[in-house]
């Protein structure tokens, strides 16, 4: 009994004693006395993450983005100081947000820097190419962002759907083609997703945020936790009554329908900014891509049997998100979401690849090398490239 | 199925999320420059300063001149003595919430305005009590060891004595002249130095304008520019004036980084004495454009009572807050002669 006590203590001290050296060494580097580490003097940083006009006011959203407090207390447009009220208050602890309201009669479509000086005289500014009326929500416009994300999203991915059939009637061969030409085509997806967010996040957030980090991070843990998820579906895809090529077909839709989603964003935020010609660039370039995400999901499941029900559903999996997408990008953008939410489709779509990969491996006897998987895969690249010039 | 029903929730949130915003505290209201009232359960962020919060008053510093301690000498000359301090640490709050180290001539950006007649004789006691090397480099005739560029006085307690002779007639800036220059001048180490001829100048209502601008972020560009270093004070406390009075302006341009400044009148226009060196105006105007450290008098009347605007023309700088205004008050019995410079 007692020897057994001391035992465990030994134990619990063995692990115990090296995790107290560890605080030993952080109190001595970080603790007071400690001058071995100086940091130097913290700079104080804002950012001006998201600028809107509407009527008769400029309204800039700023975040404290420094490592200590900071007090807003000028606000200028094009470098003319104005009066402006600040809401909630000009205090700003590390990572809070206030609203500074600008009374300005602006005009459209015409630039403006918009800048704000903190307490110690820094000032700091963000430019708008093009100034439009911020979108206020109506019903009248959240319908025609659902219109623009249904010929976005669901239409394309239906029309892609529509090539089921073609791929059911073809060769193993063949069809281990189309499977490396749909992870070719995700990859391209997945890679277009982690550029975009980080664009976004290089453009509207600061620093602080670590940006690529930021995006790694989130990326690697969505795709973790949709590994984990997937592999539970797959293994679980009899008792639930699904078929293995479902439960792909399954995954593969979620993880288009972030990427989609993140598409959306990009539409609303596009309408929202007054950058019509973008905007429509952008649909035309997303729903023409689409298509080719319809194949992706079509090819897994064209060899379970055909189910018109299901594959809709698919469908909507993936294409529905491009309408959440516009509604978030229009009505409530936000740099952090978008850059989440980019990063998150992107994980979403590198898990995907593993299980298609491994499913093309398993059909063709742990053979990922023949001609057909590799031109398909390279196929699938060139095929994303090529219309994402479009875009 | 439950990814997809997560990021739905999730967005709902974020559009749902903005309206916490919308606290439930008192509703403030305020009148912007152009006149538009605005409602706001915020802060009012504006460059608008109260009397109590100045620690630099502008208007005390307008029509404030220092004569120094006058003794005669034996042949009759007038010497006058000066005490200058110098100061680099101090933090003044030069906007509504802005703080910024001046670097400080006897604790004021610009230092005193130092007045003597031609010919007086001056002694200005320097004393360094900075950080740093400062000097005092003086506009006008002098001695070559008299020019504070090569005799830089030390930190903590430096002393140095200039000694010469006042002269030109006119109006002279002095500043520090230790290098980095751009750096010692931008901080405020600055002052007019006025020359009064011996026969004196018609009596007048006289005030000093240093137009200078304030770089708070290191960027070598402006941040703010007034005249007499509060952006916008004169705008929101102005200036008052009477009707059929003689006004009389030393106007010093002490802005750094940009090459030109300038001066408009609202409703009048004005004779301008360049540099102030000769008694015959040059100009009769409502505008002089002034490089760096060009400097000259102005001399107007207003007939008519009211409020009159004046400012840099170049508009950028009148909106970073070198714009002020007179108020003209009726005078009928206005009675000059009570003014009386050059003592
Ligand atoms: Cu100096």
């Amino acid at each position: 009994m007692a020897a057994s006590d001391t035992s465990k203590f030994k134990v619990a001290a063995s692990g115990v004693i090296p995790f107290a050296f560890v605080i030993v060494l952080m109190l001595y580097i970080f603790g007071p006395g400690g001058d071995l580490l100086d940091f130097g003097i913290a700079l104080p940083e804002i950012t001006i993450e998201k600028v809107d006009f509407i009527d008769s006011e400029i309204q800039a959203t700023v975040r404290n983005t420094g490592s200590i407090p900071v007090q807003v207390v000028v606000a200028d447009v094009n470098d003319r100081i104005q009066p402006a009220a600040v809401e909630p208050d000009g205090y700003l602890e590390r990572y809070e947000t206030t609203l500074v309201r600008i009374p300005f009669e602006w005009n459209e479509a015409e630039p403006y820097r918009i800048g704000i000086t903190i307490d110690d005289g820094t000032r700091f500014e963000k430019e708008i190419e093009s100034a439009a009326f911020a979108l206020e929500f109506t019903l009248d416009l959240a319908i025609f962002f659902a219109i623009i994300g249904t010929y976005v999203g669901i239409i394309p991915v239906m029309i892609g759907l529509l090539w089921l059939p073609f791929i059911k009637k073809i060769s193993k061969q063949k069809y281990h083609f189309f499977l490396a030409l749909t992870a070719g085509l995700l990859l391209f997806l997945a890679i277009d997703s982690i550029e975009e967010s980080i664009e976004v996040s290089n453009e509207n957030l600061a620093n602080s945020f670590n940006g690529a980090l930021l995006v790694s991070t989130v990326v690697v843990l969505s795709f973790l936790a949709l590994y984990y998820v997937g592999n539970k579906i797959i293994s679980k895809s009899d008792s639930l009554h699904f078929s293995k090529p479902v439960a792909i077909g399954l995954m593969i839709s979620i993880g288009i329908g972030l990427h989609n989603f993140g598409e959306g964003l990009a539409i609303g935020a596009a309408v929202g900014i007054g950058s019509i010609a973008f905007s429509t660039f952008l649909i035309v370039g997303f729903a023409l891509h689409n298509t080719t995400e319809g194949i992706a999901i079509a090819a897994p499941m064209s060899r379970g049997k055909l189910m018109i029900g299901k594959l809709a559903i698919m469908g909507l999996i993936a294409g529905s998100p491009a309408i959440f997408g516009a509604w978030i990008g229009g009505f409530a953008y936000s740099p952090f979401t978008s850059v989440v939410f980019l990063a998150i489709g992107a994980g979403a779509i590198f898990q995907v690849i593993l299980v298609l990969l491994k499913w093309i491996q398993k059909e063709n006897d742990g053979n990922l090398s023949t001609l057909s998987v590799v031109s398909g895969f390279a196929i699938g690249m060139l095929v994303m490239y090529f219309t994402s010039i479009f875009v | 199925m439950i990814v997809l029903l997560a990021v739905t929730i999730g967005l709902s949130t974020i559009i749902v999320f903005p309206s916490f915003s919308e606290a439930e505290s008192e509703l403030k209201t305020f009148v912007t420059h152009s006149g538009k009232v605005i409602r706001t359960t915020g802060e009012v962020i504006d460059p608008l300063y109260t009397v109590s919060e100045v620690e630099f008053d502008p208007m005390e510093y307008l029509r404030e001149f220092n004569y120094g301690k006058v003794s005669k000498l034996e042949d009759g000359t007038t010497v006058r003595e000066y005490t200058i301090i110098a100061e680099d640490d101090k933090v003044m709050e030069v906007s509504p919430g802005v703080f910024y180290n001046v670097w400080t001539y006897n604790g004021t950006v610009p230092g005193p305005t130092i007045r003597a007649t031609e010919g007086d004789l001056l002694k200005i006691n320097f004393i360094n009590n900075g950080s740093k090397e400062h000097t005092i480099h003086f506009h006008g005739i002098h001695p070559a060891e008299m020019d504070g560029v090569f005799e830089i006085v030390g930190p903590g307690g430096g002393k140095f004595v200039y000694e010469f002779e006042a002269g030109p007639v006119g109006v002279h800036p002095y500043h520090c002249h230790v290098m980095p220059l751009e750096e010692h001048i931008v901080h405020g180490l600055y002052g007019v130095f006025i020359v009064d001829p011996k026969e004196g100048r018609e009596p007048a209502d006289e005030m000093v304008m240093v137009l200078n601008g304030l770089d708070t972020d290191f960027d070598t560009e402006n941040n703010f520019y007034a005249a007499n270093t509060i952006p916008f004070y004169y705008q929101h406390h102005p200036i008052q004036i009477n009707t059929n009075e003689l006004i009389r302006v030393y106007v010093v341009n002490m802005v750094e980084f940009d090459p030109i400044n300038n001066f408009h009148l609202h409703g009048n226009l004005y004779t301008y004495y360049p540099t102030g060196t000769d008694l015959v105006p040059s100009f009769y105007t409502d505008m002089i454009t002034l490089s760096q450290t060009e400097r000259g008098i102005m001399e107007f009347e207003y007939t008519y009572p009211g409020k009159y605007l004046f400012h840099a023309h170049k508009v950028e700088f009148s909106e970073k807050g070198w714009v002020g205004m007179f108020l003209v008050n009726d005078n009928a019995n206005s009675d000059e002669s009570s003014v009386k410079y050059g003592s």
